[in-house]
């Protein structure tokens, strides 16, 4: 026989009742909703649609949190060569309401005095953990940040990837006086947020392979915003029960997430893409400065005066100058396609000139090899590019080919000396990444990227020389057998 | 120092700080096809994730890639 304590059967009762009232359910539960971009880089194009997305998600949960696992910059010449470079996606990334971004590589291509005029100017924090430049830089780089979300306390931690050099994969000389440490040691240390918030979120530039291994590390992390790798994700995936997300770069896809906490303790997590390119839908104050920025009369600006006027070789001559001149190297060569203007009027060479000449934001790229190497190079650059000779620097080439099928027979090299170049010597030859990617021969040394990309090496050529005259200079000599 | 992955399991060696994009166009040079056709192609990581032709060569042992249907 089954007996009760009437007392005590009644207050269970109270209280499974109090448990299942609507009154329980809307004290307690609480949601968090965040909009996540990565890898944006530069796409200031998808601002007026993510803009508009931002804003439908916000009136449905004012409390949104918009995050950004950085290289927010880098891809399009009108972000990255504007007077301040980069303050487009910046002014734009205010606009949408960020809340912070992490630190991705390519925010130091603007080295660091130029990143930390940008952190200042805005309205998001910029956080990354493992990171520590010199306090002369006044860089105002938090490692993390606390959000009230509507009564829900997130810790976002930031951090980033390093290469194989200990910094992230940017040029060297713009990572100068600033300290990087190891990132899931670093991360570790930040343990301590768990007990001070509802949800710890990682903002990560470490790329989808070092989100899921260190996840394993992590079980006091609640989600891991990511970025690096540009892999694209089908919103999130859950791993060691961390919810990880990240997409593909250029704002294809942004991210919302969802995390439902119950008694402050996240009982639900999940995650969905959503296409920013192709979005109808545009938030017009945004479109407004992306418009505004698209037409700026900075890219009018005169960087050099050219006395005579360039045809296309001449024009190649003088990029092949600008790599040799603003990276030291001993011979240089870009592929003939890579020159994407075919004349040029005497007079000012403008910034826009040399986003026309050269618009693929194509890395420079330094390769140690022989003149033998370097001649197996050229070959294959041509075989890959149309069979058009590339330009080159340093060096004339005297090239005979077949005409029944374009082939190269011969090549030979000459130095500036007009001597023939030491086939057996090593020589430091500067070529930008698609020229060197076309010409995958057996040399010994495959290359390494400098950190900067090829029309900032010209910009900068033409800035220094302020004249340039080209009339008459050739690089190629051809002759058919 | 070079750095190594696989492009549908062939063995490719690019330029350290390499894109993905640079290990395909190398993949294309060295088996004598067209580079123009990288551009167009949906590439997978072997997880079978989409990743992009400027994703960092160095976060991806391996990949590989489709042509597009015509």
């Amino acid at each position: 026989m089954i007996t009760f304590n009437t007392s005590k059967w009644r207050k269970g009762l109270c209280m499974a009742l109090f448990a299942l009232s609507p009154f329980h359910y809307f004290a307690f539960a609480q949601e968090l909703h965040i909009l996540s971009i990565n890898d944006p880089h530069a796409a200031i194009e998808q601002f007026p649609r993510l803009g508009y997305v931002a804003d439908s998600l916000r009136a449905l949960y004012p409390d949104l949190l918009i995050l950004s696992a950085g290289d927010n910059r880098s891809g399009d010449p009108i972000n990255d060569m504007f007077e301040i470079p980069a303050y487009p996606m910046v002014a734009l990334m205010n606009q949408v309401g960020f809340h912070a971004t992490a630190v991705g590589n390519h925010e130091f291509d603007s080295n660091q005095y130029g990143l930390a005029r940008l952190i200042d100017l805005g309205t998001f924090s910029t956080l990354c953990a493992n990171m520590e430049p010199d306090p002369k830089f006044k860089m105002h780089v938090k490692p993390y940040q606390l959000f009230d979300c509507g009564g829900v306390s997130v810790g976002v931690l930031g951090i980033t990837a390093l290469g194989s050099m200990g910094t992230p994969e940017s040029h060297p000389a713009r990572m100068t006086d600033v300290k990087f440490f190891d990132p899931l040691e670093t991360i570790k240390k930040y343990e301590f947020l768990r007990e001070k918030c509802d949800v710890v979120l990682l903002l990560s530039h470490l790329g989808y392979k070092d989100d899921v291994k260190f996840s394993a590390e992590l079980p006091w992390v609640d989600i891991i915003v990511g970025g690096h790798s540009h892999t694209q994700l089908d919103g999130g995936e859950i791993h060691n029960g961390i919810l990880i997300t990240q997409n593909s770069k250029s704002l294809r896809y942004a991210t919302h997430s969802t995390l439902v906490l119950e008694d402050n303790k996240i009982v639900e997590k999940k995650a969905e893409r959503i296409a920013i390119a192709g979005q109808p839908n545009v938030n017009k104050t945004v479109a407004e400065l992306v418009r505004y920025f698209s037409e700026n009369p900075s890219f009018k600006r005169a960087l050099a005066v050219a006395e005579t006027p360039m045809v296309k070789e001449e024009l190649g001559c003088m990029v092949c100058d600008a790599y040799m001149a603003e990276t030291g190297a001993d011979l240089s060569y870009q592929n003939a396609g890579g020159v994407r203007i075919e004349t040029h009027e005497a007079g000012d060479m403008t910034v826009g000139d040399v986003m026309k000449m050269d618009p693929f934001q194509n890395d420079a790229v330094e390769v140690f090899c022989t003149g033998k190497e370097l001649s197996e190079m050229l070959i294959s650059c041509y075989d890959n590019d149309k069979q058009r000779f590339p330009y080159v620097g340093g060096m004339t080439c005297e090239i005979t080919t077949n005409p029944a099928d374009g082939k190269i027979k011969k090549l030979v090299i000459y130095d500036k000396e007009g001597k023939k170049l030491n086939l057996k010597k090593t020589y430091r030859v500067v070529s930008n990444s698609y020229s060197v990617a076309v010409s995958p021969t057996s040399r010994q040394d495959m290359g390494k990227s400098i950190g900067i990309t090829t029309p900032d090496l010209i910009k900068n050529y033409l800035e220094h020389q302020g004249r340039i005259d080209y009339q008459g200079r050739r690089c190629l000599r051809f002759v058919e057998k | 120092m070079n750095m190594k992955l696989k492009v549908n399991r062939k063995n490719i060696e690019v330029f350290e700080g390499a894109e993905v994009r640079h290990a395909l166009l190398s993949y294309f040079a060295l088996k004598g096809l067209d580079v123009s056709l990288v551009d167009g192609l949906k590439v997978y990581d072997l997880l079978g994730h989409e990743i992009d032709l400027s994703a960092p060569a160095s976060q991806h042992e391996a990949i590989k890639f489709k042509l597009p249907k015509i």
